[in-house]
Order: C-alpha cells, then sequence, then structure tokens
C-alpha cells in the first residue's frame, strides 16, 4: 500500500501544477477559474491518499469541505466573471490589470485586446429596497449603451487597445 | 550531475512533458501540435515508468494508470485548449478520472459526489457562463498565452521538486503507540474506522462529519447560504444593466 501512496501522491502533485500552469498562463477567465478547480482535485487527491493510508477518515472528511468551498468559489467566481463580462464585453484578464497596485510594473502580456467603447462606466449595485428613488430621465444614454455594445461586437480583433483604458 | 545521473528518467520525463505542453500552448508563432501531443505523452509514459512499482500489474494497476494517465491528458488538453467550451469538457474528463482515483482508494461516497457536485453542479454552470458571455469566433486572449515559457519552466521545476521529494520520502503509515509510557495520540476517536466496515462508508463518514467536525458542518453550511447570497448579489441583472 505504501508504494501505492507514493503514486497516487504523485499524480495529486501532477494535477496541482497543470492547474496552477493554466492559471498562471492562460487570459480567459474562464479558463482561469477551471484551472483552479484542477488545483482543488489534486489537493483533494492527496487528501483522500493521506487518509488511506494512515487508515483514518478525516482526510475523507477534509474534502468534503474542501468540495464545500469549492461549490462556493465556484458561484461566486462565474457571478463575478459575467458582472466583469458585462463592463467589458471581454474575457480577458489583462484589461483588468489596472486593479495592481499602482507602483508595480504592469503585468499584461503585452497583446492587448480590444477595448470596447464605453459610453458610461457601470458598477455593481445593491439590489432596489425602499421606495423608488425619482430618477431624471436618460433616455438617450441608454440608446447610446446599447448601440455601442451592437457596433463593437464585429471588429474585435482588429483595433488596438484604446487609449482610454484606465 | 551525479544528482541527475541518479534521477535520469524523471528528468528526462519532466522535460519531455514542459516541452509537449509548452508546444501545446497558443503562441503567436504557433508550433506544429502534434509534435506537443507526441512529446507530452511521452513524457507522461516515461513520468509513469519512473513511478512503477515493483509487483507485477493487477487489474487496480491497470485501473490507476488508466484513470491517471486521462486526467493527467485531459488536465494538459484543459489548459493548453483554445475554446473555453472545449476546456470545459475536458475538466469534466478530468474530474471523472480523479472520481475513479477516488474509488481505488476505497473512498466511494467522495467519488459519488464529487461527481455529482463538479459534473452536475459546476460543469453546468461553468457552460451556461460560457454560453452568456463568449463572444463569437476566436478571441485573441484565447489564441494567446501570457509568458508561457517562463510560467511552464517554473512550474515543471515546482513539478520536479514535489515528485523528487516524494521519490524519497518515507512513507509510512502512522502506527498506535503500543508503549504504556507514551500516550497514544488519539484526538479524533469517532473519525477512525469502524472495525466491521471499510474505509470509506458512509457510516464512518457520516460519523467523522457530525460527531468530529459538526461545528465545521455547520460553518460549512453558513458559508454555502453566504456565498450563495453574494453570488445573487455579484451577479448582473437585466433590469439594472442601465439606469
Amino acid at each position: 500500500m505504501t508504494g501505492d501512496a507514493q503514486q497516487y501522491l504523485a499524480v495529486g502533485a501532477v494535477l496541482f501544477v497543470i492547474g496552477a500552469l493554466g492559471f498562471l498562463t492562460r487570459r480567459n477567465l474562464i479558463v482561469m477559474m477551471l484551472s483552479a478547480e484542477m488545483m482543488l482535485h489534486g489537493v483533494s487527491l492527496t487528501l483522500v491518499t493521506f487518509s488511506n493510508l494512515h487508515n483514518t477518515i478525516e482526510g475523507q472528511a477534509f474534502t468534503i469541505f474542501t468540495l464545500t468551498v469549492a461549490a462556493c468559489e465556484a458561484g461566486l467566481a462565474l457571478a463575478l466573471i459575467l458582472a466583469l463580462f458585462q463592463q467589458s464585453q471581454s474575457l480577458d484578464v489583462d484589461l483588468w490589470s489596472g486593479l495592481r497596485e499602482p507602483d508595480l510594473p504592469s503585468p499584461t502580456s503585452g497583446e492587448p485586446t480590444t477595448l470596447p467603447v464605453q459610453s458610461e462606466q457601470e458598477f455593481p449595485r445593491l439590489s432596489p429596497a425602499g421606495r423608488v428613488p425619482v430618477v431624471s430621465q436618460k433616455n438617450g444614454d441608454l440608446s447610446a449603451v446599447s448601440g455601442s455594445s451592437a457596433a463593437t461586437a464585429s471588429p474585435q480583433d482588429v483595433q488596438p487597445l484604446a487609449s482610454s483604458h484606465k | 550531475m551525479e544528482w541527475i545521473s541518479e534521477h535520469l528518467l524523471l528528468v528526462t520525463a519532466l522535460v519531455l512533458t514542459a516541452a509537449g505542453t509548452f508546444t501545446l500552448f497558443p503562441k503567436r508563432l504557433a508550433l506544429p501540435r502534434v509534435l506537443g501531443w507526441l512529446l507530452t505523452l511521452a513524457g507522461v509514459v516515461a513520468l509513469a515508468a519512473s513511478f512503477v512499482p515493483e509487483r507485477s500489474p493487477v487489474t487496480d494497476d491497470l485501473l490507476f494508470y488508466l484513470f491517471s494517465g486521462t486526467a493527467i491528458i485531459s488536465g494538459i488538453l484543459l489548459i493548453t485548449s483554445r475554446y473555453p467550451v472545449y476546456g470545459a469538457l475536458w475538466f469534466a474528463l478530468a474530474t471523472l478520472s480523479v472520481c475513479g482515483l477516488f474509488l481505488l482508494q476505497s473512498a466511494p461516497f467522495l467519488a459519488a459526489a464529487t461527481v455529482i457536485v463538479y459534473a452536475g453542479a459546476i460543469i453546468v454552470t461553468f457552460l451556461f457562463v460560457i454560453m452568456l458571455a463568449q463572444q463569437s469566433g476566436r478571441s485573441i486572449y484565447d489564441q494567446r498565452s501570457r509568458q508561457p515559457l517562463l510560467a511552464t519552466i517554473s512550474a515543471f521545476v515546482l513539478l520536479g521538486a514535489l515528485l523528487v521529494t516524494l521519490q524519497q520520502a518515507n512513507l509510512e503509515p502512522s502506527v498506535e503507540s503500543t508503549d504504556p509510557g507514551v500516550a497514544a495520540v488519539v484526538t479524533n476517536p469517532l473519525s477512525q474506522p469502524l472495525p466491521d466496515q471499510p474505509l470509506g462508508s458512509m457510516h464512518g463518514l457520516g460519523r467523522s462529519l457530525f460527531g468530529d467536525y459538526l461545528f465545521a458542518v455547520e460553518l460549512a453550511g453558513t458559508l454555502l447560504l453566504v456565498a450563495s447570497i453574494g453570488a445573487i448579489i455579484i451577479s448582473p441583472r437585466k433590469g439594472q444593466v442601465t439606469q
């Protein structure tokens, strides 16, 4: 059983490193999240292997908790990805490199994607509660937003990065 | 030099797999993908050969090689896929293979739970998000990786360190101290396997979860509740996109 444990631990390490490599390298937000789940698979396999090696059930109980946290993480990450996609119309993680510390060098890969023309900065909102506030009608802005998103769908790979991106 | 000649097979396997994976990454100057596949396959086979057990292969070993090979290959295909949809499907295959490894490691309930949670819920949610958020056609950020050479080198150096440590590690199952002078360390008595049941049975796992880890189970439930509320708040709604 000891030799077996070594093999299973090796597979767990390989899965973890594959996930880390994908998380470091890929620029698509969805593939990055899938790579993070891959790392969790490696850790789960290692926990189960140690549980079997030491003949106790604690490792499997830990894996149950890993599963729970993975489910929470997937739900939150997908909601975040959808919110980010609505703001930038792109899944490229390099578009959000402006969130870094201001004195660090830019981590972008040098191959910029196009950034759609944003007519208006949008922020996530809380769900409405209480009385409806009085809002001035801005029908012009509304049509501008829908028109720009439809127009920027096609020439996605042609334009370089717009200078308006912070 | 002496160290390298000692671990020649492992180093060769790591270099082959790293070169294959690097070849498979989407780059500006695309190398032939067949070359990458061949290199990766040779590397994984050499990796398996460097961890070959002493005894003759039986069904368990065959199943182990089948499941672990499928998991590793589909993992590499996941991180090198040009389309996120294919990546999600390769991830489902890797999940099923890992569940097979769980079964071999006497954790049947865990295998079933992982299949249900991952393949049943997470993969479907990922596919929904891909359908909602993916643009038509190939996008530039799926065709170009960020620093593939540096990342591959560092990741496989880390893997080499892990595997060499594993090969030299002395993995012995912990034995209870029978010396009366030394108190046996049994911290979680409910997590010990029942004498008349296999290790990963639902009875034993439930005893451990709801006996030793009851507070952790409550915390996990609270975490799920908080995460679901947070996801509902974060996710954009149609009526609130614009004013």
